[in-house]
């Protein structure tokens, strides 16, 4: 008898027909095994109320859509720098244009509240500026002939002494030197930038920037 | 903090201020607090466009930061319930439009959209915009009339200020009190008409109190309340104890101090005319207001005309009770929702005597009783009765309801369909893009022709380029979009609901 406790030949795996009658299945009511996952929307059982449409709901939903107009106008939308997709076309220049002119703006924000890393760097556009100044021919031409002259005087000068041709000199020099002056003086400006360039410390963030390049693959 | 509440902020994110912003506030959403360098790596995004929208999300009160560990850098942390407020911007305007008029309403919408501002930046700005608009008839005079009413009744509050603790590079922001400000009109005056703004020098920010809004929502709904169930004389009376209230006690508390009837006689009387059955029968509308008024009013003594005192914290339970109730209708069917209340009114109640009161078919009850089980709609509490003669050890199931349970349930159910809607939306919207794309510079177009005023053929040649169908299209899009939107107001009704029945403490 041991073992027999309870129901005989496992008979206990399944529900006897009286359980099954207990829990409200009748005889036949097995269905058959569903083998494929429910559907992904349901239909609905019941149909939702409509929705109030009145003049206050009409105006929440104008106020609503130009308020999202807005901020999609505004710098708070974040966009990432405009790309092409390698072909050019002629378009491209008039709509980068608009759009980078979009990008360019900063959002304008409390800086005090803002944390020092999230206020906007002093930009150093003039530093191209300056470039540009000197990648210019015209100054490059005006440089050699000043330069030129100021040579040619030095040579006159053992051979021919006339008052008026020193004076000329004299004022040239005068003025190099001053343009010479205005340079480092532009030079310090620069690199003093806003107390928000000043990077007073290193947080070690810039620590694995480098790393950024890893994703071309190793060098062989 | 929840799965569902993560989806909704992000959907919202993305709506409002696009793919990058969304990405950075779900990472944020996710990982809790973190600094910039942690959000590039896991996000993988530029460290600019990080920085860009770690700016947008703390210029509108999205995010805060904290100093870290170290005290050099900054850790970022996700405010979920300020992004669900964005949905309700609109309803903030139409509260000002319809109490304060359109003035009101221009002020409280460009300081939505500048989330901080200065007072006098603000003012000018709104006139130089309304400047031509004769209809309107803007002037800086009453904008700023209208601005200093709106701070004194506490609809705009000052901007947190930014504090450099010592040896910490990170500010601290620290809320102050708002002092009625005195603003000078000349220089304003100048500055308009000038077109500079950089010149006005005031460096006192502001921005909106949504809790005084939300305050006025509660009141609003609390008298509405009472004037579907009551009468509107009812909810008139309803309307002077919550003001009598506002006076007395914490505006937000559960059950307000004892308020005076005398005053509330006095009150009803100075409207005598307007209401002549208010102040006829003034002592009996208290009567039904304490009875039958869903307990938001209870009378606590008798001395000097009779104490009353008014329970906000058990309106919102009131409410929240009937929403269930409603949502399980609409849900499920009138008959589980017969066994809901059938539970509710019983608190702990076993199956059987479920299936003999509610007077439905065993079969059919137990399966509804089982399907309200699985929505979490009610709950079951194992009873084990001690091992008795028989040697089994039968258990007793009590169903019963546990509020505060169900009402997270519902929520998270609210914030389940609300994302769902901006989904939908969203691909609504990219699928018809290039339609609506289409249409909105025809529009465009139309309208510059109009201006230069062109002759009708013309302009009838450019509408023409939209074919019918496209407009049968585009008018099915606006359709379903609208609806979608209303929707998103709906829900947003609903979780201020939940939102209030959460503030106070479940008992």
């Amino acid at each position: 008898m041991a073992g027999r406790g309870r129901g005989r030949g496992g008979s206990n795996l399944s529900f006897t027909h009286d359980q099954l009658q207990a829990l409200g299945i009748a005889r036949g009511d097995n269905t058959s095994q569903v083998l494929i996952p429910p559907p992904l929307f349901p239909k609905l059982e019941a149909k939702p109320l409509p929705l109030t449409s009145d003049a206050a709901t009409d105006y929440m939903l104008i106020v609503k859509d130009l308020f999202i107009e807005y901020l999609h106008e505004s710098p708070a939308y974040v966009k990432r720098k405009t790309k092409t997709d390698g072909i050019e076309r002629y378009s491209d220049k008039y709509k980068m244009l608009a759009l980078d002119a979009k990008n360019n703006k900063v959002l304008d924000c409390v800086w005090a509240n803002m944390p020092v890393e999230l206020r906007p760097q002093a930009k150093r556009t003039q530093v191209s500026n300056r470039k540009r100044k000197f990648a210019d021919q015209d100054a490059i031409d005006k440089r050699l002939l000043t330069l030129e002259k100021k040579e040619n005087q030095d040579d006159t000068d053992e051979t021919v002494d006339t008052a008026e041709n020193e004076k000329a000199a004299k004022t040239q020099e005068v003025n190099d030197d001053e343009e010479i002056e205005d340079e480092q003086e532009e030079e310090m400006e620069m690199d003093d930038g806003t107390d928000y360039a000043n990077n007073y410390f290193d947080n070690g963030e810039e620590y694995d920037e480098e790393d950024d390049n890893l994703d071309d693959g190793p060098v062989y | 903090m929840s799965h569902q509440l993560g989806r909704v902020v992000s959907a919202i994110l993305q709506r409002y201020f696009g793919d990058i912003v969304q990405q950075v506030g779900s990472d944020l959403f996710t990982y809790g607090s973190k600094p910039i360098g942690m959000i590039v790596k896991t996000t993988g995004l530029a460290r600019s466009l990080v920085i860009d929208s770690l700016r947008t999300l703390l210029k509108f009160d999205l995010a805060t930061f904290e100093p870290s560990a170290n005290e050099l850098i900054a850790d970022y942390k996700l405010i979920p319930d300020n992004v669900l407020l964005l949905i309700r911007y609109p309803r903030y305007l139409l509260q000002m439009k319809s109490k304060y008029g359109s003035e009101a309403e221009l002020l409280v919408e460009e300081l939505l959209q500048q989330a901080t501002c200065s007072a006098s930046v603000l003012l000018v700005t709104i006139a130089t915009k309304y400047k031509d608009d004769k209809e309107k008839n803007i002037t800086i005079l009453k904008l700023k009339e209208m601005f200093i009413s709106l701070v004194t009744a506490g609809y705009i509050q000052q901007a947190p200020v930014a504090e450099l603790k010592e040896g910490s590079e990170v500010p601290t922001l620290v809320p102050v009190a708002t002092i009625v400000p005195d603003i000078e009109i000349r220089p304003l005056i100048q500055a308009m008409s000038s077109g500079d703004t950089s010149e006005l020098k005031d460096n006192i920010y502001w921005r909106v109190n949504y809790d005084r809004f939300h305050l006025d929502f509660r009141d609003e709904i609390m008298i509405k309340a009472i004037t579907r169930r009551i009468d509107e004389n009812a909810g008139e009376l309803m309307r002077f104890l919550l003001e009598q209230m506002y006076l007395k006690s914490p505006a937000w508390a559960a059950e307000s101090s004892p308020l005076c009837a005398l005053e509330l006689r006095e009150r009803c009387r100075g409207l005598a005319a307007e209401r002549p059955l208010l102040h006829q029968y003034v002592d009996q509308y208290l009567k039904v207001l304490e009875e039958n008024g869903g307990g938001f009013v209870r009378r606590v003594g008798d001395s000097g005309g009779g104490q009353l005192c008014v329970r906000a914290g058990l309106a919102a339970r009131e409410l929240v009770l009937a929403a269930l109730d409603h949502t399980v209708t609409e849900r499920l069917g009138s008959k589980a929702a017969r066994i809901f209340r059938l539970i509710r009114a019983r608190k702990y109640i076993e199956e059987d005597d479920i299936q003999k009161n509610a007077m439905l078919v065993n079969k059919e009850c137990k399966q509804l009783t089982y399907k309200l089980l699985e929505e979490h709609f009610i709950s079951v509490q194992p009873m084990r009765k001690a091992a008795s003669s028989g040697g089994l050890a039968k258990a007793v199931y009590l169903y019963h309801i546990k509020l505060h349970d169900v009402s997270q349930a519902a929520q998270e159910l609210c914030y389940r369909s609300l994302h769902n809607v901006l989904r939908r939306a969203r691909s609504t919207r990219t699928a018809h893009a290039r339609l609506r794309d289409k249409l909105r510079r025809v529009r465009t177009i139309v309208h510059g022709m109009r201006l230069r005023g062109e002759p009708q053929r013309n302009i009838d040649d450019v509408e023409e380029t939209l074919t019918p169908p496209e407009l049968a299209v585009l008018q099915d899009v606006e359709k379903q979009l609208k609806q979608l939107s209303t929707a998103e107001l709906e829900l947003d009704r609903n979780l201020f609901l939940f939102k209030w029945y959460f503030m106070y403490p479940e008992k």
